[in-house]
């Protein structure tokens, strides 16, 4: 049996692959530990077992009911996954393990399962309500390649079921209600992305989701809004300010009726400077535009659709914001709006589009908010590519270092 | 293009009709395996079939209905307690977790379901040309 050993000296962080040990526990070895001592295998230490493949994290944030599942499907498909049902914070799985990425929802790290909350009082949306310290430190030990044992939490229940054991992914997710509150989490992120879906999307959305419920009532889905909203205004929304990628989704300006929320107008805000990221930007890089694709060259049914791009200020940072409003109807406009769009992170012409039509049965598919959420997914994708070639170049001293090792690794 | 207006179509389907002016699944799902039936049109009726059953498992949707009852009960005291709002957090939890596990039946073709078990029956032949 062979394990890493727990101390913080070896810490050593050259990169070179190595066997996996036979526990899964660490998943490399260090050259130098490949003792035999048998070390107590807690999660909560940060054992630097550094490897070629880092864990990559990536935060998603959002309020219950709107489009977390849908988003992640989207991400893991782009990330060449398998879309399966979906996962992560829903009623019979919390997390999807699948080759490469791992999403954890965050409802796991509840302090206070559902009798414990209705007994002090507070919604799940309260700091009270969530263990923030285990939350850093299995995020952290997952992303120094350690796995670790997380505690699940059932929906259906509503209490916490035995652990569960998690090991580390090429890339993490880590989705919630509070991915962003906790700064020591903050820090450990590669890239966090918030949906911010405004009071009038998200009440048709409720609607849309609950209405066929047997007893759901207009007027229990508004009392529901309302008596989380103080909690929601408080706790959840200020994470959008520390968020890298924001996805806004407002009611239309295309159809006069203010209350139209069946054509969407969705703004993706990228912040400036982040890592790995490279806005998307529609035919100038830092101009101001404003375009209404329909026209001689392409035909669009009632309301159309109309883009602006344009840089902004949000939250007092620099931002450019790339903002759709409208749907698609037909496959040429979504190929025609690609064709326009620049910076993409596509592998080939067409990518955006296919991968909208592989899922063209997801809700937002004819709308910013899949074709965002696709984009996203793309980006996500190159950011971790750059990050792993960051990783790996130390070249032909790594292969000479891998040799050695497996030369000395244990049967 | 095809498949896209009939994924927007289907998505935009709010409460469609209930399962019982659905003709019987057995042997119009049976029709789709034929190799001459129309593909594109066989599958989207067999999108609208399999989606315009807004079919919450049995105890999840009770435990909906209990939650809000107990919300509205415990508001009725003092709308703007902690309790009140844990109350509708709840049924909003569960109404998310009902909402997980339509899709989740959704996505789960009972025909194939059948197939896993019954390969040899007349429904579940597949032919090779």
């Amino acid at each position: 049996m062979s394990v890493c050993s727990l101390y913080p000296a070896l810490r050593v962080t050259m990169p070179w692959s190595c066997s996996e040990s036979h526990l899964g526990s660490c998943r490399k070895q260090l050259m130098f530990c490949v003792s035999r001592t048998t070390a107590r295998r807690r999660a909560s230490t940060g054992v630097s077992c550094s490897a070629d493949t880092r864990t990559v994290v990536i935060g998603l944030a959002a309020d219950s009911g709107c489009g977390k599942s849908t988003f992640m499907r989207r991400l893991t498909s782009a990330l060449g996954g398998v879309a399966e049902p979906p996962r992560g914070c829903d009623a019979y799985s919390n997390t999807l393990v699948g080759d490469a990425t791992t999403v954890i929802c965050l409802d796991d790290y509840h302090a206070l399962d559902r009798e414990g909350r209705k007994e002090k009082g507070v919604t799940a949306l309260d700091p009270k309500a969530n263990n923030f310290d285990l939350m850093y430190e299995q995020v952290r030990a997952l992303k120094s390649g350690v796995a670790v044992e997380k505690p699940v939490y059932n929906h259906v229940t509503g209490r916490l079921d035995p652990p569960e054991l998690i090991r580390p992914p090429n890339i993490l997710f880590i989705e919630g209600l509070h991915p962003l509150f906790d700064p020591r989490i903050r820090s450990l992120l590669d890239l966090s992305i918030y949906l911010d879906i405004s009071n009038e999307v998200k009440f048709a959305w409720k609607i849309q989701r609950d209405m066929a419920e047997r007893g759901e009532s207009l007027e229990s889905i508004k009392a529901s809004i309302k008596a989380r909203k103080s909690d929601f205004d408080m706790y959840i929304d200020p994470q959008k300010q520390y968020a890298d990628v924001i996805i806004e989704v407002l009611p239309t300006r295309l159809i006069p009726d203010k209350s139209a929320t069946e054509v969407l107008r969705v703004r993706l805000v990228m912040r400036e400077g982040v890592k790995h990221f490279t806005p998307v930007y529609l035919f100038d890089e830092g101009s101001t535009i404003s375009w209404t694709p329909c026209g001689g060259k392409l035909s669009c049914s009632y309301p159309g659709i109309r883009f602006f791009y344009g840089p902004d200020t949000y939250f007092s940072d620099e931002a450019s914001v790339l903002e759709m409003d409208g749907r698609f109807d037909r496959l040429d406009e979504l190929i025609y709006v690609e064709s326009h769009l620049s910076n993409l992170s596509t592998k080939y012409y067409g990518e955006v589009t296919q991968q909208m039509l592989k899922h063209a049965d997801f809700p937002g598919s004819n709308d910013g908010t899949g074709l965002f959420q696709t984009i996203v997914g793309l980006k996500v994708r190159q950011l971790y590519e750059q990050i792993i070639a960051g990783d790996g170049s130390h070249g032909l001293k790594r292969e000479q270092l891998r040799r050695r090792c497996l030369r000395l690794s244990p049967v | 293009m095809a498949t896209a207006t009939a994924g927007v179509s289907t998505s935009a389907r709010g409460v469609v009709s209930s399962k019982a002016e659905l003709p019987k699944p057995q042997l119009s799902k049976g029709m789709l395996r034929l190799p001459w039936a129309s593909g594109r049109r066989a599958s989207s009726r067999r999108l609208v079939l399999v989606a315009s059953s807004p079919s919450t498992p049995p105890n999840i949707s009770e435990k909906v209905v209990e939650s809000i009852k107990k919300a509205e009960e415990t508001c009725a005291e003092d709308a703007a307690s902690g309790e009140c709002a844990a109350a509708w957090d709840e049924v909003e939890e569960l109404s998310a977790a009902a909402s997980h596990a339509r899709d989740k039946l959704k996505a789960s073709d009972p025909l194939e379901e059948y197939c896993k078990d019954n390969p040899e029956t007349d429904e579940c032949r597949t032919y090779e040309d």
